[in-house]
């Protein structure tokens, strides 16, 4: 039963890392490509927040190529801060993308089938909408309260920070999260939600100067884009876990 | 993976695991999923390797995980 619901998390997690692909070269990565132009900009002034290159370009042949490139030009970084750039095994843009994804997509959906042993009760057909909508909130809405979905080019603050605040408010969500809806005594939810409160009274980090190459406006629409993407990857996530779990997983 | 290849897997693995389950067994295999879920995150999302950064660059920034 354990290994059938484990592989029914990893069936559906594929499955959705699949989906948030086809989502993503949709709507999110065309902008990641528009704010690389912009990013360190001959003349803008501003000195680059991120060290991505320019060469990536507007028209649909060139960032074609750039998207088939194995080393394409926005992962060119100067050697400088890195030790070696260019992406696993010289793979392309694309295709990077759909492993990450893939990989991605297994390991929420491993954490959401393994959260859902370990409570007793793993995502049904009828509760996987639930279970995704909370993955949704507690990994990407509340933290992006503090940290949104950001583009390249934008200033943010130290990376280690931002990870381990990141890192912070998506258990505590999940955990608040999870008691609000398992519990029925009102201190239980007053607690659970002190706790999804706790991160954003202590506030995230912020980098100390907001000058950016990039539109503003870029920045909202990514930042839209990206949790739209992300709640249907939840869902999709949720739902499929629960339908693979009714049909091959019996109950217990 | 075809409806009909995903159950074989499915059955193949569940005929090779026993059936009787203890608390202690489910709590092994909970924390063992999100152990390895987590590293499967942990790798794509946050982990400081270039390499790896490079190769879920956009995946990072579209999921939001706090990325350079």
């Amino acid at each position: 039963m354990i290994v059938r619901t484990l592989l029914a998390a990893i069936c559906a997690g594929l499955i959705a890392g699949i989906f948030m692909t086809a989502a993503q070269e949709l709507r999110l990565t065309p902008l990641i490509l528009k704010a690389e132009t912009y990013e360190a900009a001959p003349g803008s002034g501003a000195t680059p927040a991120h060290e991505h290159s320019s060469r990536a370009s507007d028209t649909f042949l060139q960032s074609l190529a750039a998207a088939l490139d194995p080393i394409p030009a926005a992962y060119a970084h100067d050697g400088a801060e890195h030790e070696e750039g260019g992406t696993l095994f010289g793979m392309s843009r694309f295709s990077g993308t759909l492993i990450a994804n893939l990989v991605t997509g297994a390991g929420f959906g491993l954490i959401l089938g393994g959260l859902g042993i370990a409570l007793g009760r793993p995502p049904t057909l009828r509760t996987g909408l639930a279970w995704g909508a909370l993955g949704w909130l507690s990994v990407h809405l509340l933290p992006a309260l503090g940290l949104p979905p950001e583009l390249p080019g934008f200033p943010a603050g130290d990376l280690a920070d931002r990870q381990t605040w990141w890192l912070m408010t998506t258990v505590l969500s999940a955990i608040g999260l999870g008691i609000i809806a398992l519990r029925k005594e009102i201190w239980a939810k007053a607690a659970g939600l002190g706790l999804l409160a706790v991160p954003h009274l202590y506030g995230a980090p912020q980098p100390g100067d907001l000058a950016s190459p990039v539109p503003a406006v870029l920045g909202a629409e990514f930042a839209v884009a990206a949790l739209a993407t992300t709640l249907a990857f939840w869902l999709v996530l949720g739902t499929v876990s629960g339908a693979i779990n009714d049909r091959f997983v019996p109950k217990t | 993976m075809s409806h009909g290849a995903i159950t074989e897997v499915v059955m193949a693995v569940t005929n090779a695991s026993g059936v009787s389950l203890s608390l202690n067994d489910r709590m092994i295999a909970a924390l063992l999923s999100l152990f390895i879920g987590a590293f499967l995150v942990f790798g794509a999302g946050l982990a400081h390797s270039s390499a790896l950064h490079d190769t879920a660059h956009d995946v990072r920034h579209s999921f939001g995980f706090p990325c350079h």
